[in-house]
C-alpha cells in the first residue's frame, strides 16, 4: 500500500468524527471510490475507531463503591511531604549543626570584629586596573543568624513529626 | 436525571453539613471515576482505591469548588491526579512463572476475531507514549470530549487534539503491522 499524506490521513479521521462539511464529504467519498490505497486506509482508521469505542466502555466499581467512601469522608487527606523518618533525621541534623555553631562561637572562632570578603574584579588586567571591592562582614552576626535559622527549622520539624503525629493519634483513638 | 443547578444546590447543602447527601454524587459518578483510574493504573483493586481516594479528597476541597468548569470535570481531574500518583508509588511486581496464575477457559479456545483484534488493539497501544495513550483512552470512555479530556490532564485543548490524532494514526499502522506479523506466524 502507498504511504498517504499526513494531511490526507487528517482528511479521513476528520470525515469518521463528522467534521467534515457535506462539499467535503462529496469529494472525499469520490475519491474513495478511486483509490484502493484511500479506502484501505479508511478501512483501518475505522476499525481502529470502531475498537477504541468497544474499549471504551465504562467499567462497573464494586457494589460497597459508594458506602466505603462515605466512611472514609471522616478521614483527613494526608498532608505529609516528608515521612516520620526523614523528618527525624533532618531534625536530629539541623540540631547536631546548631549544636556545633553554638560550640564554635562560644570557643570564640568568629570573635574578630570583622572578616573583610574581598571580591577581585574579573575584568582586572594588564591595561585595566579595576579595585578589589571589600565587604566587611561579622561572622559572630552570620553564625547567630544561622543558629537561629536552625532553631527554628528544628521547632516545626518537631512539631511536625513528632508532636502533631503523637497528638492526632491520641486523639483518634479517643484518649 | 440531576441538572446542574441541582448538583449546585446539593453541593451547598453538602456544605452546610448535609455529608449523607455526598453518597448521591458518588453514585453518579462512581463508574466514570473508575474507569478513569483503570485506564491509568490498569488493574481493578489499585483503581477502585485510586477512585475511592479521589472522591474523598474532592469532598474535603468541595468549598474550594469554584463552579467555573462543571462538577464532573473538576472531581475527574482530583480523580486522574490520585491514579497518577498511585501510579508512581505502585511499583510492577515480578511475578514467577511458577507462582503466576495461568487463566483457561473454554473461551480462549473459541476466542471470536473481534476479541482478538481487541488484543492487538492493547497490544498496538503499548507502542504508544503514556500520554498519548491516557489521551486517547480518556478520549473514547464514553460521552468525554476533548474539552474534558484536556482539562483533566491539564494540558492544552489542542495539544490533547493533536495527540489523539496521532494516537489513533499511529494505532492504525501499528495494528496493521501487528496483523502482518501473526498472517506471517501462522
Amino acid at each position: 500500500m502507498k504511504k498517504l499524506s499526513q494531511e490526507k490521513d487528517d482528511q479521513l479521521l476528520h470525515y469518521l468524527d463528522g467534521e467534515l462539511n457535506a462539499n467535503e464529504v462529496e469529494a472525499l467519498e469520490k475519491e474513495l471510490l478511486l483509490s484502493p490505497d484511500l479506502n484501505l486506509r479508511m478501512e483501518e482508521l475505522s476499525s481502529v475507531r470502531a475498537l477504541l469505542i468497544k474499549k471504551g466502555q465504562l467499567e462497573i466499581p464494586s457494589k460497597n463503591f459508594t458506602q466505603k467512601v462515605m466512611s472514609g469522608l471522616d478521614a483527613k487527606p494526608a498532608r505529609s511531604v516528608f515521612s516520620y523518618r526523614q523528618g527525624l533525621l533532618l531534625l536530629i541534623g539541623s540540631v547536631i549543626a546548631s549544636g556545633i555553631a553554638l560550640a564554635l562561637l562560644s570557643a570564640g572562632v568568629f570573635d574578630a570584629p570583622t572578616t573583610p570578603l574581598i571580591v577581585d574584579s574579573p575584568l582586572n588586567n594588564d591595561w585595566l586596573k579595576v579595585p578589589s571591592i571589600s565587604i566587611p562582614l561579622n561572622g559572630k552576626i552570620l553564625v547567630n543568624g544561622i543558629i537561629f535559622f536552625n532553631l527554628g527549622l528544628a521547632f516545626i520539624l518537631l512539631d511536625r513529626t513528632i508532636l502533631r503525629p503523637l497528638f492526632q493519634r491520641r486523639n483518634s483513638m479517643g484518649y | 436525571m440531576i441538572t446542574t443547578e441541582d448538583e449546585y444546590a446539593l453541593i451547598d447543602r453538602i456544605l452546610a453539613g448535609e455529608k449523607q447527601l455526598y453518597a448521591t454524587l458518588v453514585d453518579k459518578y462512581k463508574s466514570y471515576a473508575y474507569t478513569i483510574a483503570m485506564k491509568i493504573l490498569e488493574n481493578r483493586s489499585d483503581a477502585e482505591e485510586a477512585a475511592q481516594d479521589g472522591f474523598i479528597k474532592a469532598f474535603h476541597y468541595l468549598k474550594n469548588f469554584n463552579r467555573q468548569a462543571k462538577f464532573s470535570t473538576w472531581l475527574y481531574r482530583i480523580v486522574f491526579n490520585t491514579a497518577i500518583s498511585y501510579k508512581r508509588k505502585v511499583k510492577p511486581a515480578f511475578q514467577s512463572i511458577e507462582t503466576s496464575i495461568i487463566e483457561y477457559s473454554e473461551r480462549a479456545d473459541h476466542q471470536t476475531e473481534q476479541d482478538d483484534k481487541q488484543v492487538y488493539l492493547v497490544k498496538a497501544m503499548n507502542r504508544l507514549n503514556e500520554a498519548d495513550r491516557l489521551a486517547i483512552q480518556l478520549f473514547y470512555i464514553k460521552e468525554f470530549n476533548m474539552e474534558e479530556v484536556a482539562e483533566m490532564m491539564g494540558q492544552n485543548l489542542n495539544t490533547i487534539k493533536v495527540r489523539i490524532h496521532r494516537a489513533r494514526q499511529r494505532l492504525a499502522d501499528e495494528l496493521t503491522k501487528i496483523l502482518k506479523q501473526e498472517a506471517l506466524t501462522l
